[in-house]
């Protein structure tokens, strides 16, 4: 296969380019939130899509996109501390440098979903990539139907974009609930799982022409679509962003498996009818 | 296809021009009555008749530590990537590790190219050489069709029985290899019984399946009794995946010198059947018990890799057999339970 194949001569798929961080602040105790810029040009991502973020010496890990790519000139990340290379992630101040891979993986296919009402479910950090996608339909809002946004916490103090949360509340071009698994003295609004808060919108869905979009802890997934399912929903028209160990992101390590699908090359965004028969998938 | 003969003497006459000249030679030496690849330094050391080696020959082409980057820590704008400098030779690769070889190709160059490999394979020649003694668990001919190692050896080595090898020569750079060599044209006769050797050493096991039949056979079986059953036995070890040809998963792994000044970043060996493998940045681990993980590694032999790249998985060598202590791993006896419990259950 090597005879003068030139292979060789390509550049290394594991070769990050700098980045900058512009500003960054905690989110919660373990949860950071992180403006970056490339020098001189945009990511290219698409909503939905995760890069390799790295610090040289000290590791790589796989981040999801949080901003919206009509975001120009710079993009965002939550970074969640839950190892030694997140840890070093949380040290960075503006101005220190650290290097990216991608974007890598599918993404939520804004453009096909055109005319559609769109529901979201974000739970925990899955906000993150899910916000990329929300940004995304409400920067481009007249190309969509009604759009609901249903947000869930565990605890009070695990609460991602608060302030974003405020404005998207009040915004009257998308209907914005939230919840939180466990309630406390300060809070004064939903309690419950994330589901509970669909029976206060079924009323104004309409289950045929709407894409239903679904991000948070694995627990989570079988639960909103065994409800959807019940709806009316068809599998074809709820998507997923699934995480995994995306390690390489460039399909050869093996670490991203369900089943014998690469979720960084196939996934991490998918359609319930494309992965509901894996059996490593929810 | 060319064909030459060498005598055992020419060759190892040969063999020792190579091993002084510049070029890292590989090949099978005796360890203590056991077989295994090493850096040759004399061509006497070098055996064409062995059985099977503890280890297969991926670690030339994909070394358990592999520097991919280079940095001063702390500085992204410093990295710069690593490539392998030196020609190397593997002489002596059976059949079954030459698939093996021709699956790594194809899994490091189908759609984004790895450079590091490539590389490092493009300054490799390989010369194949047909088994002279049985393995003792080999059922190489269940898992690769006869042309696969053809992917990827330069030249192929028949031992004729006769103090004497037949060379079949199969890329320029194969020929260029033995250009140097005391090799001469093969005769018509010599062809004619080549070909017979190539297939005198028969299989020690005989798969019940077609390998074009295995991923309909496993189909539907993800959630069979089997894997519970060999999972309870699992010590989570990673011999299995360690002594296989085709298993190529990988972590990264950085590491700062001691000067504190300059650092790599290495590709470093991985296995789906440790406990952390699927663990993601979260914190939740997708495989928790190793009945899932040596179900997925069985999968990836027979399936997934069969069907994304449309080269086996599993060329049939048997060194996990020998490697499994509690001899769970062996793909064989897996689909043997596999139809045994599928007969039970009508
Ligand atoms: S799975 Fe076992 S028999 Fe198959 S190639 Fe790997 S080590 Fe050899
Ligand atoms: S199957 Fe055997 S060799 Fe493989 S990890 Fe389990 S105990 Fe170790
Ligand atoms: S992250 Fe390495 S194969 Fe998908």
């Amino acid at each position: 296969m090597c005879e003068g194949c030139g292979c060789h001569e390509h550049e290394s798929i594991y070769m990050p380019e700098p980045l900058t961080v512009v500003q960054t602040h905690p989110m919660t105790e373990r949860d950071r939130f992180f403006e970056f810029k490339l020098n001189g040009k945009d990511l290219g991502h698409k909503p939905g899509q995760f890069a390799e973020i790295s610090i040289p010496g000290i590791g790589e890990a796989p981040i999801s996109v949080s901003s919206s790519p009509t975001k120009k000139g710079s993009f965002e990340m939550v970074i969640r501390k839950v190892g030694k290379v997140t840890a070093a992630f949380h040290d960075l101040k503006p101005g220190d440098t650290l290097g990216v891979r991608g974007p890598f993986g599918t993404h939520f296919p804004m453009d096909e979903f055109k005319g559609k009402d769109l529901l979201f479910f974000g739970a925990g950090i899955g906000l993150v990539p899910l916000r990329s996608a929300i940004n995304y339909a409400l920067d481009n809002r007249s190309d969509y139907g009604k759009i609901f946004l249903l947000c869930g916490f565990t605890d009070i103090s695990q609460r991602l974009f608060i302030d974003e949360m405020e404005s998207w509340k009040k915004n009257p071009s998308l209907e914005f609930l939230e919840t939180i698994d466990r309630g406390s003295p300060q809070w004064k609004g939903n309690t419950g799982v994330i589901t509970t808060l669909i029976p206060k919108i079924k009323d104004r869905l309409s289950p045929r022409n709407t894409k239903a979009f679904i991000v948070g802890p694995p627990v989570m997934y079988k639960f909103v679509i065994l409800e959807l399912r019940n709806m009316g929903f068809r599998d074809a028209d709820v998507i997923v962003s699934l995480e995994r160990r995306m390690k390489c992101g460039v399909g050869k390590c093996g670490h991203c498996q369900i089943d014998g699908v690469y979720v960084c090359q196939e996934g991490p965004v998918f359609t319930l009818d494309g992965i509901a028969h894996l059996v490593e998938a929810l | 296809m060319e064909l030459l003969q060498i005598s055992k003497k020419e060759l190892l006459e040969f063999v020792g021009t190579l091993v002084s000249g510049p070029l890292d030679v590989f090949g099978v030496v005796a360890h203590d009555g056991r077989f295994a690849y090493d850096k040759l330094d004399s061509a006497a050391n070098l055996r064409l008749d062995f059985d099977e080696t503890l280890y297969s020959p991926k670690q030339y082409l994909f070394p358990p530590k592999d520097p991919v980057l280079s940095y001063t820590p702390g500085d992204a704008a410093s990295c710069a990537p690593v490539y392998a400098e030196k020609d190397q030779a593997i002489i002596g690769v059976h059949p079954g590790d030459m698939a093996a070889i021709a699956m790594l190709d194809k899994a490091f160059t189908e759609n984004k190219i790895d450079a590091h490999y490539c590389t490092r394979r493009e300054k490799t020649t390989l010369v194949g050489i047909y088994p002279t003694k049985p393995g003792k668990y080999r059922f190489t001919s269940s898992m690769i069709k006869p042309e696969e190692p053809y992917l990827a050896a330069d030249a192929f080595l028949i031992d004729m029985g006769d103090d004497s090898y037949t060379i079949e020569i199969v890329t320029d750079r194969g020929k260029e290899f033995f250009s140097a060599s005391a090799a001469k044209p093969a005769t018509a006769d010599g062809k004619a019984k080549a070909e017979k050797m190539k297939t005198a050493v028969k299989d020690t096991v005989t798969l019940k399946i077609k390998r074009e039949d295995l991923p309909p056979f496993l189909d539907g079986k993800e959630r069979h009794p089997v894997w519970e059953t060999r999972g309870a036995k699992c010590f989570s070890c990673g011999s299995c995946v360690t002594v296989c040809p085709t298993c190529y998963c990988f972590d990264m792994l950085d590491e700062l010198d001691l000067s504190f000044d300059y650092g790599l970043r290495f590709r470093t060996w991985d296995a789906c059947v440790l406990e952390p493998f699927a663990v993601c940045a979260g914190g939740h681990n997708f495989r928790t018990k190793a009945a899932d993980r040596i179900r997925h590694r069985l999968y990836r032999k027979q399936k997934y890799l069969l069907e994304k790249l449309g080269l086996a998985g599993c060329v049939g060598c048997g060194r996990c057999k020998t490697a499994c202590v509690p001899d769970i791993a062996f793909p064989p006896d897996i689909d043997d339970d596999l139809l045994r419990k599928e007969a039970h259950h009508v």
